[in-house]
């Protein structure tokens, strides 16, 4: 089937019957799976083998495999680095969960006489997860963790969500997502006294059962009111216990639901960590401290840091954020592969791999190619040690800050600067110990003088904190304060001579992602404004020689849509369409710049029938690529087309870029 | 700075708007009437669009072809789990399945042609599960638990078929689904997209859209873009005429937006039942063989119906007839005697096609 598609070099698509069919059609199989090459441990030994004995496809395949590879390797690592993390702040709340989920099942079940409380009552044991945080995305990794872990202390356990609370499905629907998340089966028809009933049977009997609703405020109200009622209507039988999310306070339950359902709850609270607290400890495991070898230079740093503060809030495009700039990074970056054999290999024999890597890269390292006498197992040894050295004074730094709320976010990107390490070393040709004994003998912070204000400001503030530090005993203040200034010079000694950030470390292009450019057009494609530019400014793309130097002015050789897009830039929000044709009319109309003196020759009387029929040809070609022009606006959804009321002109939506 | 940016940017956007909203109310508007344009012959302008001449056609295809070195990259994004997202003006849709069809041949490849209307989601997602099957029961004898149940997928829940798709297994096996116009007309409404985003995370699924609308990201919220699709996008202009995208659209100067081309009522007609499709045909031939009439009257479409035994009664007649005024395939007009006649607002040579096509 693959021969069918149409090649992308050919406009217009060969139109073979085949492709016409598929066009007209909902779905087709392009093709299915052939048994090619496919990525596999071979490669590496493959490259062990005879690196140098392989055909260039050969080479380029295997190459791509070993970055694949270390790609899955690294990623994994962040992945499962960053998760753990989030799993351990969320440890205590979970424990605490778990064991008030085992309390309110024994009052459920233990005491048959008399029969306790909320029994006697319908009375749900509810349990509210504050989790400060309005964005839901960032919870349900948490909730399912949740899940999880009731799971494996033998919980039965439905993780629900609002949208299982539709209006569209009502109460049948989220029964049928509870029973299949129970008993593992789709029914036709969900009913509670089939869940009665798995329960009471095959040994089900015995163990809590915990329903989870991620996000309580979001779920339709009189849904999730008639299911509460329901649950408690069947509580003698099956004892449920509810654990439901709520983002903003503990009002929203009585905001949404009714008093009579309210009553039925018998609720109990617990808090989650903030976003901020859970955003520095991601930033300490997956950047600072490396768990897998990746790092970000600064600028990227910096996107990182406002994507997550201006654009989005949340630690899930974080972490997305993060995933593509590592993808880019091993698919853009030829000695990446490298970072995996780091990992994968920590002794000796990893030499001899870095050494047959180096040599098949060879052609690839432009950027390197004044430096192949270094050794380059060498300068990764060293680039591991001076990475460790970093990642301890940020940690410092950071330790010192804490008392200040200063963020390791923003400690983070100020530390990689390669600007403040360069401006630090140049100040201070002397060695260290000099250096040394002339910051002990002055008082202030030499430090704070030498970084610029602008630049090192959080690292400044931390060493401000730290010599500034009381001790709250008064004895002890005039000790404290020598030994807060002797801190003090220690800071200040760790950031001048040992803070190197990556950037200015020799061979960082193996581990260091740093193409910003590159990472925010890949995360936030700004549709709105780039296909508008691509109308008014085609020629950037399209690079013809014909329509560069025509300015706002519109001129015959452009295509239709962008001489109509750029005609419509002059109307107000509603555009008339006959005035709109009109000027597209003169403007096709005029003769091409190369073509234009045949045109002139041409009316000759003995001709006229002929013009006339080619005037006429050429009215209905121009009316046809109007046609065709307001229908690819239509598909951009730059205009919105006539209204029956309306039927004269069309909609402006998008007013500038 | 960069808020200072954000805030000329967003001045600048207001007043845009507000300038065209002057205009507007200014005396300068225009009054001109659509129908002061001299539009010629529907038949003529619709030849005529599918003669338009292209323009940059070299410019166009070195374009293209400029792609093409970024596909190993593509490919490696698809593979680490990344959705594509293509946009850009211009139709990617060859673009697309160029690179489906050079780099992506060790998956199996589903096409999705979003721009048409009416598209049963269902049915792609079980295609998708048949084509997973095929490949694991290919790379192995015994492909897993599931293979005890054999309920074939088209009658399977879309739970279950989901279910299937992200089931994990040991071995590497991907379908990828080519969405062109993910935004289109056929998958706009938020339930598709819903189960789009939950297509896209699936284990085994890898996925590659388009997008035109300049609108498009307004579909997803945050967990649909952050963790199911997970986009990378990828600005592709392409100025490649949208000629397939568009062909359902009404052309603009066409009278009264109203007219259908061929191929539209084909597609319309080949949704309904054959006793429809037969009823239609009954119509369309009386009206080929008599072309200077006003058309066929509706006692005689019963009475032909009726000998062929399509329909059985006038109830049945009308109920199609009421199908296909909706679909606006037939029309009805009074002739000289002041008998309502049906007729097809196609030209003959429309209809032939559209008899030989059904007739396949």
């Amino acid at each position: 089937m693959a021969h069918s598609s149409a090649s992308a070099g050919d406009s217009p698509p060969p139109s073979s019957p085949d492709t016409t069919q598929n066009n007209l059609q909902h779905f087709f199989v392009l093709h299915k799976a052939s048994e090619k090459l496919t990525c596999s441990g071979k490669a590496r030994k493959r490259l062990d083998l005879s690196p140098t004995k392989l055909k260039p496809e050969k080479k380029e395949w295997d190459e791509r495999c070993l970055r694949m590879e270390a790609f899955q390797l690294v990623w994994s690592g962040i992945d499962s680095t960053i998760k753990d993390v989030l799993r351990n702040m969320n440890a205590r709340v979970f424990n605490d969960i778990h064991s008030w989920v085992r309390d309110s099942f024994n009052t459920n079940t233990i005491k048959p006489f008399p029969p306790p409380s909320p029994i006697v009552t319908h009375q749900l044991f509810t349990a509210f997860l504050l989790t400060k945080n309005m964005e839901f995305v960032d919870d349900f990794l948490t909730f399912q963790e949740l899940g999880l872990f009731l799971k494996s202390h033998g919980c039965h356990v439905a993780n629900l969500s609002s949208s299982d609370f539709s209006p569209n499905n009502g109460i049948a629907g989220c029964l049928t997502r509870l029973l299949r998340q129970f008993l593992m089966r789709t029914f036709d028809a969900a009913d509670m006294s089939i869940l009665a009933s798995w329960y009471s049977h095959q040994g089900n009997y015995g163990s809590p059962v915990v329903v989870i609703i991620n996000d309580m405020e979001r779920c339709c109200g009189p849904v999730l009111s008639d299911f509460i009622l329901m649950l408690s209507e069947w509580i003698v039988k099956i004892p449920v216990i509810l654990i439901m999310g709520v983002a903003t306070t503990l009002d929203a339950p009585s905001n949404i639901l009714p008093s009579n359902v309210l009553k039925k709850l018998c609720p109990c609270k617990f808090t989650l960590g903030s976003p901020a607290e859970r955003m520095d400890a991601v930033v300490e495991a997956a950047l600072v401290r490396q768990c897998s070898g990746f790092a970000v230079g600064q600028k990227v740093a910096i996107f990182l840091r406002n994507y997550f503060l201006n654009q989005d809030g949340t630690l899930t495009s974080f972490f997305r954020a993060l995933k593509i700039a590592c993808v880019q990074h091993f698919s853009t970056e030829p000695l990446s592969f490298m970072l995996g054999q780091l990992l994968a290999k920590e002794d000796s024999k990893s030499e001899k791999v870095v050494k047959g890597a180096s040599e098949i890269l060879l052609h690839a390292r432009d950027q390197m190619a004044e430096q192949t006498d270094i050794p380059i197992a060498h300068c990764l040894t060293e680039l591991k040690r001076l990475q460790m050295v970093w990642s301890s004074i940020v940690l410092c730094l950071y330790e010192a800050g804490k008392c200040g709320k200063i963020q390791l976010l923003d400690l983070f990107c100020e530390t990689l600067d390669p600007d403040i390490y360069t401006s630090l070393a140049s100040d201070n040709p002397t060695g260290i110990g000099e250096s040394l004994a002339t910051s002990l003998s002055s008082d202030h912070c030499m430090l704070e003088q030498d970084l610029s204000f602008r630049k090192g400001q959080t690292i400044c503030q931390v060493v401000r904190k730290v010599r500034r530090h009381t001790s709250h005993s008064p004895v002890k203040i005039g000790k404290s304060q020598s030994i807060n200034g002797k801190a003090a010079i220690l800071v200040d000694c760790m950031v001048r001579y040992f803070m190197r950030p990556i950037e200015c470390i020799q061979c960082h292009e193996i581990v260091c992602f740093r193409n910003v450019e590159k990472l925010q057009s890949a995360l936030i494609g700004d549709s709105r404004k780039r296909i508008q530019v691509d109308l008014l400014e085609f020629h950037k793309i399209l690079r013809c020689s014909c329509c560069s130097r025509s300015g706002n002015i519109p001129l015959s050789s452009m295509p239709d849509t962008s001489i109509v897009y750029t005609l419509a830039q002059e109307h107000g929000d509603l555009i008339n369409l006959h005035d709109w044709f009109q000027s597209f009319k003169t403007i096709a109309s005029q003769p091409r710049r190369k073509g234009g003196c045949k045109l002139k020759q041409s009316p000759l009387p003995k001709r006229r029938k002929e013009v006339n029929e080619s005037e006429n040809k050429s009215e209905a070609s121009i009316q046809a690529r109007f046609c065709r022009a307001i229908t690819e606006l239509q598909i951009t959804g730059l205009i919105r087309m006539p209204s029956k009321k309306r039927r004269d002109s069309v909609q402006r939506v998008a007013f500038g870029l | 700075m960069e808020m200072n940016d954000g805030d000329n940017e967003e001045f600048g956007l207001s007043r845009n708007y507000f300038l065209a909203k002057e205009l507007r109310g200014s005396g300068k508007r225009s009054h001109s009437k659509l129908s002061d344009i001299d539009v010629v012959d529907e038949q003529e302008l619709i030849a005529a669009v599918s003669k338009i001449e292209p323009k940059h056609e070299k410019e166009v295809k070195e374009l293209m072809n400029s792609y093409k070195s970024s596909y190993p990259e593509w490919a490696f994004e698809l593979r680490c789990g990344l959705g594509l997202l293509m946009y850009g003006f211009g139709s990617k849709k060859a673009l697309l399945e160029d690179f489906a069809s050079t780099s992506l041949t060790e998956y199996s490849v589903v096409v999705v042609n979003g721009y048409l209307p009416g598209i049963n989601i269902k049915q792609v997602v079980a295609a998708l599960a048949e084509l997973l099957w095929d490949q694991l029961k290919s790379k192995r004898k015994n492909p897993g638990s599931s293979s005890k149940v054999q309920q074939p997928f088209s009658s399977r829940s879309m739970d279950d078929l989901l279910a299937f798709l992200d089931e994990e297994r040991k071995n590497e096996c991907f379908v990828c689904v080519v969405i062109h116009n993910i935004d289109g007309p056929g998958l706009r409404d938020s339930e598709t997209q819903q189960i789009l985003a939950r297509v896209a995370s699936c284990s085994h699924i890898r996925m590659v859209a388009s997008i035109d609308h300049v609108n498009a990201p307004l579909l997803w919220d945050k967990k649909m873009v952050h963790t199911q699709f997970n986009w990378c996008w990828h600005h592709v202009p392409t100025f490649a005429p949208y000629k397939i995208e568009g062909m359902l659209i009404p052309l603009i100067l066409a009278h009264g937006n109203t007219t259908q081309s061929a191929k539209s009522a084909t597609i319309v007609l080949q949704s309904l039942t054959s006793n429809a499709q037969s009823v239609f045909k009954v119509l369309a031939e009386y009206q080929l063989s008599h072309s200077n009439e006003e058309g066929m009257p509706v006692d005689n479409l019963y009475a032909s119906c009726r000998e062929r035994f399509l329909v059985s009664s006038q109830l049945t007649l009308n109920s199609h007839l009421t199908e296909f005024k909706d679909h606006e395939l037939v029309k009805t007009k009074r002739n000289s005697d002041g008998q309502d006649c049906l007729h097809v607002p196609l030209t003959n040579e429309a209809l032939e096609k559209l008899i030989a096509e059904l007739s396949q």
